[in-house]
């Protein structure tokens, strides 16, 4: 039993105004994430069992409003994910030719392992340095504004790299905690991305390599 | 459950990096104030040699000989945990995170402390 059916259980046998939320139920949607033992975990991934405890504590994700109950508004996640211009912006929009994007490059390395974020907003919630800033993009938006940086199709590096760049919201807030490497439910090295752009910037002659 | 209680939730989260950032936090703290009283000490010279020698004295006590054997820890895992971070933020060894921590930081920091904090500990609270 994961611990989403256990908060249907709960709902149906015991408070029917119990609100959480939940989408496809196989850890595709990242709808359902939310503090589970004090860990930001999806719901319908996480077996009961596996937990090792008598009593299970389930809480709304930290960083985030609540709404209601295991119910949080994800819309400051998404407000720092639109400031590093999620959405491709190729070279050239009419261009009806395939782009070769050879196996040697950052982009072919790097996409592989880090594209699969569902925007559950695990790291948001896990994130330390998000919970006393609110100005910090936070892991999820850096490493979409990552692999965008990495595309070489892609043309719009500045607009990206300002608030990557910026004092107090930017990657550099970043302490390396781990945390959100740590709880992402897909295995993204976000902390692996926020030090590859540290990096990048310091050392611009090698943006390239990333 | 109150805001606040949501919020402190997460440092209960016991994963490496978080461990070693607390860890790193809570040294640099601690030699924060082993600074000012260290400056405090040296500041006795302005009031003469003799002054300065009345305030060492107080700390040839074998009860500050065992917290000067705690500063070496201290030291020690502060040090080699900057180096661990410095490294970190340059991209180099993400995937080696945890073995940096308890392999490097705590564990070979344990054999450089041993090597310290056992001579100072015979030689000035042990022979006392």
């Amino acid at each position: 039993m994961t611990v989403l059916d256990a908060l249907f259980l709960v709902q149906r046998e015991q408070d029917p105004s119990l609100s959480f939320r939940c989408a496809c139920r196989v850890g595709m949607c990242g709808t359902c994430a939310m503090s589970i033992d004090g860990v930001p975990r999806l719901a319908c991934k996480t077996r009961v069992r596996t937990l090792g405890t008598a009593v299970v504590q389930v809480a709304p994700l930290p960083n985030l409003p609540v709404v209601k109950d295991l119910v949080v508004s994800l819309e400051p996640f998404f407000d720092q994910w639109k400031r590093t211009l999620p959405k491709f912006r190729p070279r050239d929009p009419e261009s009806k030719t395939l782009a070769v994007i050879p196996h040697t490059t950052a982009y072919a390395r790097q996409t592989p392992s880090k594209r699969d974020c569902i925007t559950c907003g695990a790291c948001y919630a896990a994130c330390g340095v998000k919970s006393t800033s609110g100005e910090y993009l936070g892991p999820a938006a850096v490493n979409r504004a990552f692999l965008r940086l990495a595309d070489p199709r892609d043309i719009a590096v500045a607009e990206r790299l300002a608030p990557l760049n910026d004092e107090r919201g930017g990657i550099w807030r970043c302490h390396t905690q781990f945390n959100c490497t740590a709880v992402c439910p897909k295995g993204i090295a976000l902390t692996d991305s926020i030090a590859r752009l540290k990096r990048a910037m310091l050392f611009p002659g090698r943006f390239e390599e990333l | 459950m109150s805001a606040f209680a949501v919020q402190v939730r997460k440092y209960r989260q016991q994963f490496s990096g978080m461990t070693a950032h607390v860890v790193q936090r809570a040294t640099g703290l601690l030699l924060l104030i082993y600074l000012f009283l260290h400056v405090h000490t040296i500041r006795q010279l302005r009031d003469g040699p003799a002054a300065f020698n009345a305030a060492l004295a107080t700390f040839h006590s074998p009860s500050f000989k065992l917290l000067e054997i705690a500063l070496l820890g201290t030291v020690i895992l502060h040090a080699l945990n900057g180096v661990r971070i410095m490294l970190l933020d340059l991209g180099i060894g993400h995937e080696r995170q945890r073995r940096m921590f308890w392999g490097y930081t705590v564990g070979f920091g344990a054999l450089i402390f041993l090597a310290g904090a056992v001579p100072m500990f015979l030689n000035s609270v042990w022979k006392q």
